[in-house]
């Protein structure tokens, strides 16, 4: 029995969520917003990892945990693979995602800000603005990545870059 | 017949533990689950003795005690599922199927938001859809 969600619908959720929470439930702290919805996230990615290692071998090292988080996992969400995964074999993993899903349909409104600050001002504003509206979308997948992997036994920190829309890599550093 | 399930948690902290006798001998039940747990980690950490059975979910029989026989199962996520059976002559592939059929309501009970992580499973749902589980151990191998 599968079950399926609109891909739609998740999506208006993720923005719906990042909405309340940067604007209404902790409007002046955005480092709390970012910690909760971070949580959230942990919390889905971690009975995901539950379901989707059902009926597979156990992982014998970390590679194989984040080869399964590359291809398996991320299939099972997003109907596609990771695009590049790096490492330095020293515990840090970047998987780079060249077309995030979550990020395919944020358009960033460049005319907000503008009447109140000077001219040559506005236009770093309203970037620094965009960027961490959309740092703010990437603590969720984040989130889901570290609570995945701390079901499978490997505690870590993740965090996201965004280089150029839509694309994104999350970076895994792995705690010893 | 099954006389005894259990699901440990990764720091063998009991999550869910459940005996299927009339008589009363909880007690007795629960603490071959407990030893049974240092079999798991044994199985687990000595790969060599259990050869091709390497890394898979399914670890076997564990160790049969008095007139029981117990087999283990360890998830991906550590979590073990301890299994207790008076039946002597069992046929493997059903307890395969059993635990499959464990894991995926396991699954199902975890997956509930309002239950917090590495506490007690004390869904009723889980507790009938596990009874049922138990009902039907075997049952094909009979027909």
């Amino acid at each position: 029995m599968v079950r399926e969600v609109a891909e739609s619908c998740v999506d208006s959720l993720l923005t719906e969520m990042v909405a309340s929470y940067c604007n209404r439930f902790y409007a002046n702290k955005p480092e709390l917003a970012a910690r909760r919805i971070e949580a959230i996230g942990y919390q889905v990615g971690h009975q995901l990892s539950e379901r989707y290692t059902m009926e597979r071998p156990r992982f014998s090292d970390h590679l194989e945990a984040i080869k399964f988080i590359c291809k398996d996992f991320w299939t099972e969400l997003f109907k596609k693979q990771i695009d590049n995964l790096k490492t330095n074999h020293r515990g840090t993993f970047v998987l780079q995602d060249n077309k995030f899903p979550w990020l395919e349909r944020i358009s960033i409104d460049p005319s907000t800000d503008k009447v109140n600050s000077a001219e040559d001002d506005s236009f770093t504003t309203a970037e620094n603005k965009a960027a961490s509206t959309i740092s703010m979308h990437l603590y969720y997948p984040c989130g889901i990545i570290r609570g995945a992997l701390s079901n499978l036994g490997i505690t870590c920190a993740v965090t996201a870059d965004i280089s150029n829309l839509p694309a994104c890599s999350f970076v895994v550093r792995v705690k010893a | 017949m099954i006389v005894c399930v259990a699901v440990v948690g990764h720091q063998n902290n009991p999550l869910y533990i459940q005996s299927f006798t009339e008589a009363d001998d909880a007690l007795k039940l629960h603490h071959i689950v407990h030893c049974s747990l240092d079999v798991v980690d044994e199985r687990v950490n000595n790969p060599k003795k259990s050869g091709p059975l390497l890394n898979e979910t399914f670890l076997g029989l564990l160790y049969p005690i008095e007139n029981f026989k117990v087999y283990g199962y360890l998830t991906n996520t550590k979590v073990k599922f301890i299994l207790v059976t008076t039946d002597l002559d069992v046929k493997d592939a059903d307890v395969r199927n059993f635990f499959r059929r464990f894991h995926a309501a396991y699954v199902d009970a975890v997956s509930n938001p309002f239950h917090v992580p590495g506490k007690k499973i004390t869904s009723r749902t889980f507790a009938e859809r596990v009874s049922t589980i138990v009902k039907s151990f075997g049952l094909t191998s009979a027909v």
